[in-house]
């Protein structure tokens, strides 16, 4: 039977629309968004609250499309603004990526290429340092749906998505007769509410916890005790045929630990793992960044060619150091999660921001764009958490530039500058 | 922009050219039988004139791609591409950046690249990442050997295949159908299962069932290019037995067979393996409407990466160190592991010489064309070193008294297998082959009317020099290369096929579509302009 479904009609007409959600990594593609008469978004459905509140963020803002210290100017104006500073810095810095589409990641990355900038997405800050794990042991994973259809065991790992990807649940139809969902965690989450199984895990213990699991997994003698709770969760995975194993850890060694343990697993049997990334592209910027580089964060330009150091080049460390004198900030409000120290150098040098909502930082750049964002007024591209693409929607109209274009014209103005100083 | 090429020596097998000294002339983009007398000239005196290489089987863009670049900082760190006033900075290794990616098959002087191996899911990132790699046409190949909604069609509509796969295609820009252990990666995704036959039951159907079913479609829909088929059992002793058992499924309809050198070994499972290669040769030299690319390793690095993922599992267990598994929901998995193929050691002695074999008993050079699977055997860059292999009978002695003994004594290479191939034959195996297996009547040969991709190599003896750095390569009627530097960076086109299909199969797929994929129908096929275009489109010819 053939389920009705809106038309994709042009952006910005009244009635419904087939829409695209960024607002965590989940990119819920199955939302119909109904424009009113006026072109405003008068309803969703099938969203969450954070994909309420995506969507509110950028259906209107309240900001000019383009500003200087601040005050609204004429698009050419920040333009020209922008690329003087950009041009000009000697160390650029290119942050964050994690909120736009890959079309514009394409551009931020061709930019911080042409400039010799040091570029790290803001993905490692907000999710944890898998991506060093990943670089030195590999990792076993799977798409959503493999992960739905087959792991008899979902355990969540020091996540809660059900405050932070509303649906996952429901897209992984779980709870579930016949598949356990485990929780550990610190503290009775809201999504260890809905948990077969909650395992109480302190702060701070993930390495001893992963460790000791990795011995009953592989049926080691433990040392003392082994807790009952850990010894029937490697039991189970043990047991499954299928397991996934959810995550959000922070810190490289909890993620060596935990890749470290998935991969004992899969000397068993078949198990997999992903970690809950909290962007709705935040798995595209590291792509992105790897096929143009090799690297796919804290990648350093300067030197003409790409060179990666994650404690040296990311973002954090380099404004830590004071060794940024510009900032390109593209989809993302670095003051509002970066340390206190990096925050505070972010502050004191010229930032450009690019971004379709209005941040913090938007507000405290020298030269800030709002623009047309990506899944409500622009079409594009996003990497879902687990690497799958799927395709934003444009479902208002608006008449501002988007990422893309922003990223472009700056970069085309920083290389008329070479050649007329050439 | 016109160009006549004057005095080299044309190797044009497609049109019966083989070392003639004649003139080439490009306008327009294409070859063309003559130009007036103010044209560029280019002076290949003392030079090989040859169609733009065209590589049949390689991994350069998507999603596995993507992770084995990630897994190897290590590889990167040590040869780099700085950006330049034409060219953008990435980095190399046996999984190179895109950008480097396709300046070097530029500087290789290949023109068009087979991107061999794309979960239908991810189209959208290979066709992105297509589209930062510059200077190659490039196609790919869509894995279907694996894919669950195709099984549950095969079992309970099968007249509906054919549609289905002709909709996969068009909605995803591919050019044609890769089959990858048919059935055993479906079952490694259930608890790290394989096939060991192809009339083992997965889901409901078999290897052998899947590999008719398909090839069925592929020879009904009339695609340029057969079924490209990864038999079942890669890598493991006995394996020929699987890969002849396949061959005859195949009931001689035509195919194209990859990497064959990884399936022809014999023995028993567990056990050494031994070549099967003067086997299977003559097996393929026998059977007119079968193709293969060799799949040759090479001594050094490589980085394994395959749909075939457990295989994957099993390289892991040799090596204990990095490894990647992804499994795509409904379509595939996906292993990769770095790997060192080393001379000294028996097995890896055994692969290397079991593909010269395959080339060296080759009784026609269009239908065994080369390939290392890159970077699966080694490098595209290592294509030199093995083309010298094959022209040299010295070096390749010398060669064969340092790799593992017991290996080379087990293969014919010693009972005066002394074969050289000529500049014809390299032709034929590097470009005219590829291009008239693939289907592509526009590339590979240097005819009026063809593209005007063409390389010009300087005469050299030592043919690993010549062909490592061709002095000429000429794009689209653009000169890329100039003495061996990159002059022109420039973007190459998407050639995909076009087959219609009964729109009445996309009702079919969209009920499998929400009981399976966590992508709405709506949201699979490519629609975006900037992944589509520049394309060229090959037409289908239906039965």
């Amino acid at each position: 039977m053939r389920r009705s479904m809106p038309s994709p009609d042009a952006a910005g007409a009244p009635g419904p629309h087939l829409a695209t959600c960024a607002g965590c990594g989940l990119v819920c593609d199955d939302i119909t968004a109904v424009v009113a008469a006026g072109g405003a978004i008068e309803r969703l459905d099938r969203t969450c609250p954070l994909g309420d509140a995506w969507f509110a963020d950028r259906a209107a803002p309240a900001a000019p499309a383009a500003r200087v210290d601040g005050r609204e100017v004429p698009l050419d104006t920040a333009l020209d603004e922008a690329a003087a500073i950009l041009g000009r810095a000697r160390a650029p810095l290119v942050y964050g990526l994690g909120q736009t589409t890959c079309e514009a990641q394409r551009a931020a990355v061709a930019l911080a290429d042409a400039i010799g900038a040091t570029i790290d997405p803001a993905g490692p800050a907000l999710d944890g340092a898998s991506g060093l794990a990943f670089q030195a042991r590999g990792a076993s994973t799977a798409t959503l749906g493999d992960i739905r259809d087959r792991a008899e065991v979902v355990v969540v790992w020091r996540a809660d998505p059900v405050a932070t990807h509303p649906r996952l649940l429901e897209r992984l139809r779980l709870p579930a007769g016949g598949r356990t969902l485990v929780i550990l965690d610190d503290r009775r989450t809201a999504t260890a509410e809905q948990a077969d199984v909650f395992v109480e895990v302190p702060a701070g213990r993930d390495v001893e916890t992963l460790w000791t699991l990795r011995a009953l997994v592989r049926e080691e003698r433990v040392a003392g005790d082994p807790d009952a709770a850990l010894a029937d969760l490697a039991a189970r995975l043990r047991g499954c045929e299928n397991g996934a194993i959810l995550h959000h850890v922070h810190g490289h060694v909890a993620a060596l630990a935990l890749h470290a343990l998935v991969r004992d697993l899969d000397r068993i049997t078949h198990v997999v793992s992903a970690t809950l990334r909290h962007e709705g592209n935040a798995a595209g910027a590291e792509d992105v960044l790897a096929w143009q580089t090799g690297y796919p964060a804290a990648v350093s330009l300067a030197g003409g060619h790409p060179r990666t150091s994650p404690g040296e080049f990311g973002a954090a460390a380099v404004l830590a150091r004071g060794d940024a004198d510009a900032a390109l900030v593209v989809g993302s409000d670095p003051l509002g999660h970066l340390p206190a120290a990096a925050a505070e150098r972010l502050r004191a040098i010229p930032v450009v921001s690019v971004d379709a909502r209005d941040t913090a930082t938007a507000d405290a750049a020298r030269v800030a764009f709002t623009t047309a964002a990506g899944g409500v007024h622009r079409p594009g591209v996003v990497h879902r958490l687990d690497g799958v693409p799927v395709p934003l929607r444009a479902v208002l109209a608006s008449e501002r530039p988007g990422d893309e274009e922003i990223l472009q014209a700056i970069a085309e103005r920083i290389a008329r500058a070479g050649e007329g100083a050439a | 922009m016109t160009l006549r090429i004057t005095g080299g020596r044309v190797y044009d097998p497609a049109n019966g050219v083989d070392g003639e000294v004649r003139d080439v002339c490009l306008r327009d983009g294409k070859v063309v039988d003559d130009v007036p007398d103010h044209a560029t000239r280019i002076d290949a005196r003392g030079r090989v004139v040859m169609p733009g290489g065209v590589d049949i089987h390689a991994h350069i863009a998507g999603p596995k791609v993507n992770a084995a670049r990630r897994l190897a900082p290590e590889e990167h760190r040590g040869d780099v591409q700085d950006r330049t006033a034409i060219m953008r900075s990435g980095t190399g290794g046996t999984v190179p950046s895109t950008f480097v990616t396709g300046y070097r098959y530029a500087l290789l002087g290949y023109t068009t690249v087979v991107e061999a191996a794309t979960p239908p899911l991810a189209a959208r990132h290979v066709l992105s990442e297509l589209r930062d790699t510059p200077m190659i046409d490039a196609l790919f190949l869509l894995l279907m050997g694996n894919n669950v909604a195709l099984f549950d069609l095969i079992r309970r509509d099968p007249a509906r295949v054919r549609d289905a796969v002709a909709w996969w295609l068009q909605s995803t820009g591919g050019y044609g159908v890769k089959l990858v252990n048919p059935g055993g990666v479906e079952q490694w995704k259930h608890g790290n299962g394989n096939v060991t036959s192809l009339d083992d039951d997965v889901a409901g159907v078999t290897p052998r069932q899947v590999l008719d079913a398909i090839t069925g479609a592929v020879h009904a829909l009339g695609l340029p290019h057969p079924v490209h088929v990864h038999c079942n059992n890669l890598g493991v002793a006995g394996n020929w037995r699987t890969t002849m058992d396949t061959l005859r499924t195949l009931e001689g309809r035509r195919a194209h067979l990859a990497h064959l050198q990884f399936h022809a070994y014999g023995g028993r499972p567990g056990g050494r393996p031994r070549s099967k290669a003067p086997e299977i040769a003559e097996y393929l030299g026998a059977h007119p409407e079968l193709s293969a690319d060799v799949g040759q390793v090479m001594f050094g690095p490589a980085t394994t990466m395959t749909a075939d993922a457990p295989v994957s599992a099993v390289l892991r267990d040799i090596t204990n160190g990095k490894w990647v598994n992804a499994d795509t929901e409904v379509e595939t998995g996906c292993g990769i592991v770095p790997f060192t193929y080393k001379e000294k050691n028996y097995v890896h002695a055994l692969q290397w010489g079991i593909g010269l074999e395959l080339f060296l008993l080759s009784r026609d050079p269009w239908r065994t064309v080369l390939s290392t699977d890159h970077p699966n055997g080694g490098s595209f860059l290592s294509y030199p070193r093995l083309i010298r292999l094959l022209m040299d009978r010295d070096f390749r002695n010398d060669q064969l008294r340092r790799a593992n003994t017991k290996a080379i004594r087990s293969t014919v290479l010693l009972d005066d297998l002394d074969r050289e191939y000529t500049l014809g034959e390299i032709a034929i195996i590097t470009r005219a082959g590829p291009a008239r297996l693939l289907g592509l009547e526009h590339k590979g040969h240097l005819g009026a009317g063809a593209d005007a991709d063409v390389t010009i190599y300087d005469e050299r003896e030592d043919r690993e020099e010549m062909f490592a750095t061709p002095r000429y390569v000429i794009k689209g009627g653009r000169v890329v290369v100039r003495d061996g530097e990159l002059v022109e960076a420039l973007a190459g086109d998407l050639l995909r096929v076009d087959v219609p299909h009964d729109p009445d199969v996309e009702d079919v797929l969209r009920e499998r579509f929400d009981e399976h994929y966590t992508v709405r129908f709506e949201n699979y096929p490519v629609r975006e302009p900037w992944l589509l275009e520049p394309a060229r489109q090959v037409a289908a010819r239906p039965l």
